[in-house]
């Protein structure tokens, strides 16, 4: 067997150790049915488990910290399980064929990923900057690494950012007895498989039919904007995930279901605060859809309950964060640049170069995904994950006015990918407008 | 308008622009690539990991450097504190030197450089007064001068 074969067997055993774990955890957060979504959340589960269990072992020295905490998961899951009515899928109508077809587009999608993915050792800027480069310090030191947080002359590996992925890096590394950072791409196809697995699950719970749910996934694994060898090995693949699952349980508690989904937003809220910045923006964003919601009466949650099932988790861990690693400030931005006379200029730049950049050169898929808009019809939570997107998106759009190398640079190096990891949002909503009527 | 009939429609419409949309997904598969992604990972799958960083992107801008790189890493004494290296001062060359020596701290040209670190010189030129520790692929590792 070839040094990569043998790597890739030991990563593909951590990984699916893992994931069975958090597969078998997951009672706790989702009902029995449909399977697809639990199975999804497993890997969330298990890989958030994996990094808690390596902080806590790096913070007190705890190293069997993983095992306590799978056995914690274990008893809760057992001893609180989600008790909902199963799911009745709406029943099949129409021919088979149009299922087939756009399942295999989905299965092609992962498949030509994973090749993306896997070609070569993980080398995007960020990846060696940033995420790889903690991952790799994490695993291979003994006793911390305080000059990366510490040390002014690692001010480029940002250490205001979450921890989450590198941490996740270094617990498969230990897992797999080696750092092979060819191999430990093998995550990121399993991140867009697990991904799927909840759209379709979430999609088909919420009455679309199995043909909507397989064309929804099917033109998500395609997208080449997220799913890209470049971003492999940097946050926005595993941010996409969490984000997706943070807007599903969104949806289900603005609608008040009683299947957890109060459980699913206080998880799903602490991955993506772990994961990346954008991760705690889009928390902040559905604090205040759920306030807007609840004061226009046009959602039966409770408003209360579910803020804090939001807000409580995502500032846990900013603030663990902050008192471990120090309080950092944002590098790439001035907020200075608020009261600047310069601003009406500055926005203007990022929204020129954000339309020469991404808008026009994708004209024609842009055009599609507005004729798929158009042709759904409006339904309520649809409706909410859309707006929760172009929220995100004004946002993106209007923070490189406040970048500290320019408006251009920040459009040009982080806009597009930080938008494009909304797509699993942008596309559960989408399909939601196609859900039975 | 007949609610089975809005459905088809609706169907139809969202048939007309779902297809399209996945081919202009597809078509951003290029077979050219794939093809050299397929000859690349079939030359390096057998080699150990640094050969196959060796081959890859991130090393593209300059491989002669991370071979010296690789070859300081094999040759660094046991008690350093960290590596000071002397070599092109780019945004690649500064994320490669902290990827590839990680855990231990390493920066380019750090100014002044921290006591216990050890100095790996790009190239042929070597600063006076530092002392030879050993010589590396295209370079050598050095104890900076006090």
């Amino acid at each position: 067997m070839t040094s990569f074969a043998v790597s890739l067997l030991r990563f593909a055993a951590a990984i699916s150790f893992v994931w069975l774990l958090g597969y078998a955890m997951t009672r706790a957060l989702l009902p029995v049915r449909p399977r697809s979504e639990r199975l999804g959340w497993g890997l969330a589960v298990g890989c958030a488990l994996l990094a808690v269990g390596k902080a806590i072992g790096f913070a007190i020295g705890v190293t069997s910290a993983f095992t306590l905490l799978v056995a914690l998961g274990l008893f809760l899951s057992i001893r609180f399980p989600v008790r909902a009515a199963p799911e009745t899928a709406p029943p099949r109508a129409g021919p088979r064929w149009p299922e087939i077809l756009w399942g295999v587009a989905a299965v092609l999608g992962v498949l030509l990923y994973a090749f993306h993915a896997l070609t070569e050792p993980m080398w995007a800027g960020d990846y060696l900057a940033i995420w790889g480069l903690k991952g790799k310090a994490f695993f291979g030191a003994s006793e911390g690494v305080p000059h990366l947080f510490e040390n002014p002359a690692f001010g480029f590996t940002h250490p205001e950012y979450p921890v989450g992925l590198p941490l996740l890096y270094a617990g498969l590394a230990s897992l797999a007895r080696r750092w092979d950072d060819h191999a430990m791409a093998l995550l990121f196809p399993c991140f867009l498989a697990a991904t799927l697995l909840v759209l379709y699950g979430f999609l088909r719970r919420r009455g679309a039919s199995a043909a909507v749910a397989l064309a929804a996934a099917a033109l998500l694994a395609n997208f080449q904007g997220l799913y890209s060898a470049f971003l492999t090995g940097m946050a926005e693949v595993p941010l996409a995930f969490a984000f997706l699952l943070l807007a599903t349980s969104l949806a289900d508690a603005w609608d008040a279901r009683s299947d957890g989904a109060m459980r699913r937003v206080a998880a799903a809220s602490s991955i993506a605060a772990a994961t990346k910045n954008e991760g705690l923006l889009l928390v902040v964003l559905g604090l205040l859809m759920t306030w807007a919601l609840a004061w226009k009466g046009r959602t039966r949650a409770r408003a209360g309950r579910l803020s804090l099932a939001l807000v409580v988790p995502a500032a846990l861990s900013a603030i663990v964060h902050r008192m471990v690693l120090g309080n950092h400030p944002l590098r790439d931005f001035d907020l200075a640049l608020l009261g600047s006379p310069e601003l009406p200029a500055r926005l203007w730049e990022g929204l020129s170069a954000f339309f020469t950049l991404y808008v026009l050169p994708q004209w024609a898929g842009l055009l599609l995904l507005a004729g798929l808009l158009l042709a759904g019809r409006s339904v309520p939570a649809g409706n909410r994950l859309l707006l929760l997107c172009a929220a995100a998106v004004a946002v993106y759009v209007a923070l490189p006015a406040l970048a500290v190398q320019g408006p251009e640079w920040l459009v040009t190096w982080s806009v597009g990918r930080t938008i494009a990891a909304l797509a699993p949002v942008a596309t559960a909503a989408l399909a939601l407008r196609f859900s039975a009527e | 308008m007949s609610v089975i009939a809005r459905i088809h429609l609706r169907r139809t419409a969202a048939a007309a622009s779902a297809v399209p949309l996945l081919f202009v997904l597809l078509a951003a598969n290029r077979p050219g690539e794939l093809e050299r992604r397929l000859a690349h990972l079939a030359h390096y799958a057998p080699r150990p990991l640094e050969v196959r960083r060796l081959g890859g992107s991130s090393t593209a801008f300059d491989r002669r450097f991370y071979f010296f790189l690789e070859s300081a890493r094999r040759k660094l004494p046991e008690d350093v504190a960290g590596v000071a290296v002397f070599g092109p001062e780019s945004e690649q060359a500064r994320n490669l030197v902290a990827y590839q020596f990680a855990p231990l701290p390493a920066v380019v040209r750090p100014r002044p450089i921290p006591a216990g670190w050890i100095a790996a010189v790009y190239g042929p030129v070597r600063p006076p007064g530092w002392r030879h520790v050993a010589d590396v692929s295209d370079g050598a590792l050095m104890w900076p001068a006090p």
